[in-house]
């Protein structure tokens, strides 16, 4: 019946639903940018690394998080972090002086990383070769571009042995600065290539020769630099990312400055939940608007019928039935409207993605607009609430009104 | 002995508030209509005639006295089954037909049905029936802009009729009637009451009133004669 209400005032219904589309497809139009421009950022993160990691640094936070106080990290922290709830692995660096290859007609100034077989930084990203394994020695893992400085593919540089000068004099683009300690040479074998996208001056070499290296450099023992320098970080790798937070705690309980992705991306999470609320709070003004066509039409709409409403009530409709019927014709303006709207929404979010990357072709391939199911289904009960809830006053009039005086009304 | 009362009113008031003045309508009406009577009440425009249908057929709430319809007690019913009263137990014929003129005589006809929860299929299947009844099949599908007054009364009184009520009330019916169109409806109203149905008239036109079994006559809000 109220259906047929709907039909027979075509033009207005028309009109009150076009409100309801508009709004329903700017709030999901703005709402999947939102989304859209989130997911980009999180990817973004996601490809820097792992969410389950926690790096420990070796200083404390200062007050204020001014001036941070340097900490030393030795074997008794390591101790301490494993026993800590949920952590799958902890894994020392220590990064010896900066350095050169002196092989291969060009030098290049390397950064020689002392790490443990395993460890996050080492895994996954290899052109050719091995990782690092445990009982190994005088090997390291190189970055593309200096194994093509050795042999003419990543792969020939297998098996080569080269120079790796650890202290003295190195060259930071074109300038050469004086190093530290005594320079020294050490012969290692390269058995593993890295993507020089991960880092174009990272060697990837045993712990123990990393140590042994800094400390020779220094007049001292490898025991002497984890009792006094400390470890140059630890990678703490949790066994799932949502107890990231519980160990990131534990790390600063021990007095140590900490970093993690997950605790980023939780910050990015919350500026992007505000970023969101404001697009759907705008959105939210055009539904609103569109409540108040729809409740301007239902308010004539109920006037016009006034003796319609009569001649129901007067055979037997219940105040209920009145009010059901006019809220009936309420939902269908918010039903074919949320309907419409969240087509016109993906439509125009297609359009818009497909004009933007034909001005611009070199736009990130990832979807500017995002509209997952919850966004679908959420649009939807939205433009069906607004519509309720603006019909309900009408309603409301209609179900209250006289038998008699509305069979009275011309 | 006595079948039960299709109306029973007792000292029935209904007063209005009408500025300072309070107007009543209904000054005491004590009445009784047996089931299956044909009963015409006759009187002056004022005289409370149409206030008294209203409140028989729950469009009205009376102000003081008791009123019962086939035994039950209107002033206790609340508006939902107040509402109830209204698609089952009577059936009510108005002066202005009171049709709805977008929908079409069937759709009209099955109206107080579709109150009372009756499926649709269904509720058009009783119309169709009662349309039939009352001669008027060929009607079914028109709208009621496409009928003539007495074929609109017609349609009318079948509404009325659809729920089987144990009271057909009608309200000057034939006011808006030509004379050869009144008549035939007053002879569709002799028909109903000789199949047993009671009926309640209202009206001013003591011709009309002749054809009914007993005429109860009203002024100033009170039954003067019987």
């Amino acid at each position: 019946m109220s259906l047929g209400n709907y039909g027979r005032a075509r033009l207005r219904s028309g009109l009150t639903t076009a409100g309801v589309t508009i709004g329903t497809a700017l709030v999901v139009l703005l709402i999947a940018l939102a989304t859209g421009a989130e997911d980009n950022v999180r990817r973004s993160i996601f490809s820097i690394g792992d969410l389950r990691l926690v790096t420990v640094q070796p200083f404390q936070p200062g007050a204020n998080g001014l001036s941070a106080v340097p900490r030393t990290i030795t074997d008794d922290t390591v101790a301490k972090l494993k026993g800590v709830a949920h952590v799958d692995g902890v894994y020392r660096q220590f990064d010896a002086p900066l350095g050169m290859v002196v092989e291969g007609g060009d030098d290049a100034t390397i950064r020689p990383q002392g790490i443990e077989p395993g460890a996050p930084v080492d895994r996954g990203d290899l052109l050719a070769g091995r990782h690092l394994e445990a009982g190994d020695r005088a090997v390291a893992v190189i970055p593309g571009n200096i194994a093509r400085l050795v042999a003419p593919t990543a792969g020939a540089a297998i098996g080569r042995t080269v120079t790796m000068r650890v202290g003295g004099a190195v060259k930071l683009g074109s300038t050469r600065i004086g190093g530290s300690g005594t320079p020294r040479d050490y012969a290692v074998k390269i058995v593993g290539v890295f993507d020089e996208q991960a880092s174009q001056t990272s060697f990837r070499i045993p712990l123990d020769d990393a140590l042994l290296a800094g400390a020779e450099n220094r007049g001292l023992t490898p025991d002497a630099i984890r009792e006094t320098t400390g470890y140059s970080g630890l990678a703490v790798e949790a066994d799932d990312s949502i107890n990231v937070a519980d160990i990131v705690k534990s790390v600063q309980e021990l007095g140590f400055s900490s970093f993690s992705l997950k605790q980023v991306v939780e910050q990015i999470d919350q500026g992007f939940g505000v970023f969101r609320g404001i697009l759907a709070g705008i959105g939210g003004v055009a539904l609103l608007v569109a409540a108040i066509g729809i409740a301007n039409t239902m308010v004539m709409s109920v006037l016009e019928r006034t003796r319609e409403i009569g001649i129901m009530k007067a055979v037997g409709a219940s105040p209920g039935d009145i009010r059901a019927l006019f809220l009936a014709e309420a939902a269908y303006v918010g039903v074919f409207g949320g309907i419409l709207g969240l087509a016109l929404g993906l439509a125009g979010g297609q359009l818009i993605d497909r004009i933007i990357r034909q001005l611009n072709p070199r736009t990130n391939p990832a979807a500017i607009f995002v509209v997952g199911p919850e966004l679908a289904l959420g649009a939807l009960a939205l433009a069906l609430g607004v519509a309720l809830l603006a019909g309900f006053l009408p309603a409301r009039r209609a179900m209250r009104m006289s038998a008699l005086s509305a069979l009275r009304y011309e | 002995m006595n079948a039960p009362l299709a109306v029973e009113a007792l000292d029935l008031e209904r007063t209005y508030a009408s500025g300072h003045a309070t107007v009543a309508a209904l000054a005491g009406v004590t009445l009784g209509i047996r089931r299956g009577e044909f009963v015409a009440v006759m009187g002056p425009s004022g005289s409370g005639k149409s206030t008294l249908l209203n409140v028989v057929a729950g469009l009205e709430r009376p102000t003081g006295g008791t009123v019962r319809v086939d035994g039950e007690d209107l002033a206790k019913l609340d508006e939902e089954a107040l509402a109830r009263h209204r698609s089952k137990r009577v059936g009510m014929v108005f002066q202005a037909f009171n049709l709805l003129p977008r929908f079409r005589v069937v759709d009209n006809v099955a109206l107080p049905l579709a109150f009372s929860g009756v499926p649709a299929a269904e509720r058009i299947r009783r119309a169709r029936a009662m349309l039939e009844r009352l001669g008027m099949s060929s009607r079914a599908e028109h709208r009621t802009n496409e009928l003539s007054g007495g074929e609109l009364q017609r349609a009318a009184v079948a509404r009325a009729l659809i729920a089987q009520p144990a009271i057909l009330l009608a309200d000057e019916p034939t006011g808006n009637l030509d004379s050869a169109n009144g008549a035939a409806l007053i002879a569709l109203f002799e028909e109903l009451h000789a199949q047993g149905q009671t009926v309640l008239l209202v009206t001013h036109d003591a011709q009309i009133a002749s054809h009914a079994e007993r005429t109860i006559r009203m002024r100033d809000g009170r039954v003067v004669d019987e």
